[in-house]
């Protein structure tokens, strides 16, 4: 095992961290506390500042078998953040550079501590825009690569993954790699820098990420479309992608879980009708685009019986809408015990829907639903009492095995971390885990990088 | 609907109104503050740099007047002075629950202070008829002065309440708590009377699609100087009817968070930290 002393050599006395009390933050990310993982005992925190000094942490690492846990932002909920076994747990948070936004080439070279926010405001303020929304601003730009997030604006313009064009990592050998570039097309070669994306910190730690940008929209404006029926709502959805339109976003929520995240946040749910919700947001070249396309979308609700379609057109009403929905986790967490994520296709939601309240009535209980209506991927909450009653496994995996029926994954955005690998048995394929475990010892021969997560 | 308001409908109130209020809600068309950028030379809000939108403290007196609208009746008047893109305020406006809506567009208008500004808005008011209550936002997000809604109140010779946070009632008077520099003061005033909202009286609605979509196409009345000729001095219009000249502008400069490690633990550290602390203190 390493010690500080090595360390230090490497990052200076002050980037190394020993006192457990300088650094509880450190050892937890954001997963529930019913199912969080334990944090080992024994945990060095360091903090290096760049790739050089990552390679040397890891090459270190590597002679001594010494686990290494990545941390970036610490805003996931599977835990894979939490350092489970003795090690250390490196943050890349002095790697806080945007070292470039590209107009000529539309694209923001970051490196991976940048805090998400940060990133979008240094985009916005030259005039460009990242589209994806992953909720969390103030995770790591690292993060949400190894993790490859999803978030409510991926209807458009689909996940993380489908903006990254560059990486630099340092592999657990120490080599300091640079897949891809300001590229739109790479085909030298088998793409190592794919395998990285959802890598979830076990082939290497990212330390740079060039993302792909898109030209501002002129005109956004988002709907909030009431419905006293959850079918209504939910049945709404293919209409509308089926008509041509495709919304940056389309998100489903009921009044019983929005109404506490706005409360939480001191804000009010602008909808007063209705108990089920679309949250549409569309964008347009012009005002009249953006219109035309509120027209269709409006004649399409109001065919299932929607009582009530608002609009938020001004900025901060629009960011309103996305700040109380992107906190609902927040706000139910104290009383959540697990949120899942679980992903079906897009035309099954409903049926999904159903079948989630049907396991909860089953077991007497309630679990809020909701989630990204257009891409299939809902997050049933879980409530404490099920953790409390000793039934929490058994009714998560009753869901899961839903999802699965219906050709469904038990994870679409928060990845398998260390929570989901219990479960993967429900996922029987084993060639593809193997072949996935094969990758992860190429990469990582003596399983110092975040062994335990991710992977069984 | 926040349990803002107790209303005590009069008949006095609606007799002499004939069966509903008058109410005017000035408004201003502001660049979006968060992107805006200034021009230092000419000491000026640079207003191309970002987008146009209805100033948000606005948004809080034009709910005001439509919340009266719905418990006492009223018929609600968007009025604003600006250029000819300011009518997509104005649209926004009736949108929101304005019955109609007037610009006052004149390059004479330009230029102007608050003074001029409210004694163009003052003439036009008076150019519209009677009227119960004008409610203004706080101040707007761009001049940042609060001056014009106290300013238009002396022009039309009527009462003003600054500051209100809520409205306890409204009838043959007006009872509204004003918060004045940390205390809340219940003031009464007869009508008509000139408000002055902060954004804590209500959170402004949502307005509905098929609303926006049918107010993108409402005329908005416009009047020009000529139009306000006979209730107005036109030399008070504009720059020509402002005393304010700015004479610099200047932003302040953005410094970031600074760090220092004190790396001892002695009595002499502890000193060094005091002594930080005091400097920065000043």
């Amino acid at each position: 095992m390493i010690n500080a002393q090595q360390l230090q050599e490497i990052v200076g006395e002050d980037w190394v961290i020993t006192k457990r009390e300088q650094m509880e933050s450190y050892l937890v990310d954001e997963t529930a506390v019913a199912i969080r993982p334990k944090p080992a005992d024994n945990v060095i925190l360091v903090k290096p500042a760049s790739a050089e000094e990552i390679s040397e942490i890891l090459k270190l690492a590597n002679r001594e078998l010494t686990p290494v846990f990545v941390r970036g932002g610490g805003t996931g909920i599977c835990g894979g953040a939490v350092p489970i076994r003795d090690g250390i747990v490196l943050s890349t948070e002095r790697l806080d550079r945007i070292e470039e936004v590209d107009r000529a080439n539309l694209m923001v070279v970051a490196q991976a501590g940048v805090a998400f926010g940060a990133m979008l405001k240094a985009v916005e303020d030259a005039g460009l825009f990242f589209p994806p929304h992953p909720g969390a601003e103030n995770a790591h730009v690292g993060g949400l690569v190894a993790c490859n997030a999803g978030g409510v604006r991926a209807v458009k313009y689909g996940v993380i993954r489908n903006f990254v064009r560059g990486l630099e990592a340092v592999i657990p050998t120490g080599e300091i790699l640079m897949m891809g570039g300001k590229l739109l097309k790479n085909n030298q070669g088998l793409d190592l820098m794919h395998l990285f994306i959802n890598s979830g910190g076990t082939l290497g730690v990212i330390t740079k990420v060039i993302f792909r940008l898109c030209p501002k929209f002129i005109s956004s404006g988002t709907l909030v479309i009431s419905y006293d029926n959850r079918h209504e709502a939910i049945d709404t959805v293919p209409e509308i992608l089926q008509s041509g339109i495709t919304p940056l976003a389309i998100e489903y929520v009921e009044r019983n879980v929005i109404e506490i995240s706005a409360r939480r946040l001191g804000m009010r749910w602008p909808a007063a009708k209705g108990q089920a919700f679309l949250i549409v947001m569309l964008t347009g070249d012009s005002e009249d685009e953006v219109y035309a396309q509120g027209e269709r979308v409006s004649n399409i609700c109001e065919k299932h019986q929607a009582v009530d379609i608002l609009i938020a057109e001004r900025k901060e009403e629009q960011a309103d809408i996305l700040k109380i929905r992107s906190e609902v986790y927040s706000s139910l967490k104290d009383n959540v015990a697990d949120v899942l994520d679980i992903t079906v296709p897009p035309a099954s939601i409903g049926v999904m829907m159903d079948k989630v309240d049907t396991i909860a009535q089953r077991f007497d209980t309630t679990i809020p639903t909701y989630g990204h209506a257009a891409d299939g991927n809902l997050h049933p909450h879980l409530m404490r009492d099920l953790h409390e009653r000793g039934i929490l496994r058994q009714v998560k995996r009753e869901i899961y095995q839903e999802a699965i029926k219906l050709g469904g994954v038990i994870t679409g955005e928060h990845g398998l971390g260390v929570v989901r690998l219990p479960d993967l048995d429900l996922c029987p394929d084993g060639k593809t885990w193997e072949l996935m475990r094969g990758i992860k010892r190429v990469f990582d021969p003596n399983n110092i990088l975040s062994p335990g997560i991710g992977l069984l | 609907m926040p349990e803002l308001l107790k209303v005590s409908i009069t008949e006095d109130i609606n007799r002499r109104s004939g069966a509903s209020l008058r109410i005017i809600v000035p408004m201003k068309q502001v660049p979006d503050m968060r992107q805006v950028k200034f021009d230092t030379e000419k000491g000026k809000v640079d207003r191309s740099s970002a987008a146009a939108e209805i100033n948000p403290f606005d948004l809080h007196a034009l709910e005001t007047a439509v919340q009266l609208k719905e418990k006492l009746g009223a018929a609600v008047t968007a009025i604003s002075m600006g250029p000819r893109r300011a009518e997509v305020a104005l649209r926004d406006a009736l949108a929101r629950g304005a019955d109609s809506a007037v610009l006052l567009e004149d390059s004479k208008f330009a230029g102007a202070d608050t003074l001029a500004t409210s004694y163009t808005l003052a003439c036009a008011i008076r150019k519209l008829g009677g009227f119960d209550l004008i409610i203004c936002g706080e101040k707007t997000v761009d001049g940042d002065t609060g001056q014009v809604g106290p300013e238009l109140a002396e022009h039309l010779n009527i009462p003003h309440l600054a500051y209100v946070s809520k409205l306890v009632e409204a009838g043959e008077k007006l009872v509204a708590v004003c918060d004045m520099e940390g205390e809340a003061h219940i003031v009464e005033a007869s009508l008509p009377v000139l408000l002055m909202v902060t954004k804590d009286i209500n959170i402004p609605r949502l307005p509905t699609f098929r609303d926006k979509a049918m107010a993108r196409k409402a005329e908005v009345t416009i009047w020009n100087a000529e139009e306000l000729s006979s209730f107005a001095d036109p030399s008070r219009f504009g720059i020509e009817g402002s005393p304010t000249r700015v004479r610099k502008v200047f932003l302040p400069s953005e410094e970031g968070r600074k760090g220092k490690i004190f790396r001892n633990t002695n009595e002499e550290a502890i000193s060094d930290v005091a002594q930080a602390i005091l400097d920065f203190l000043g």
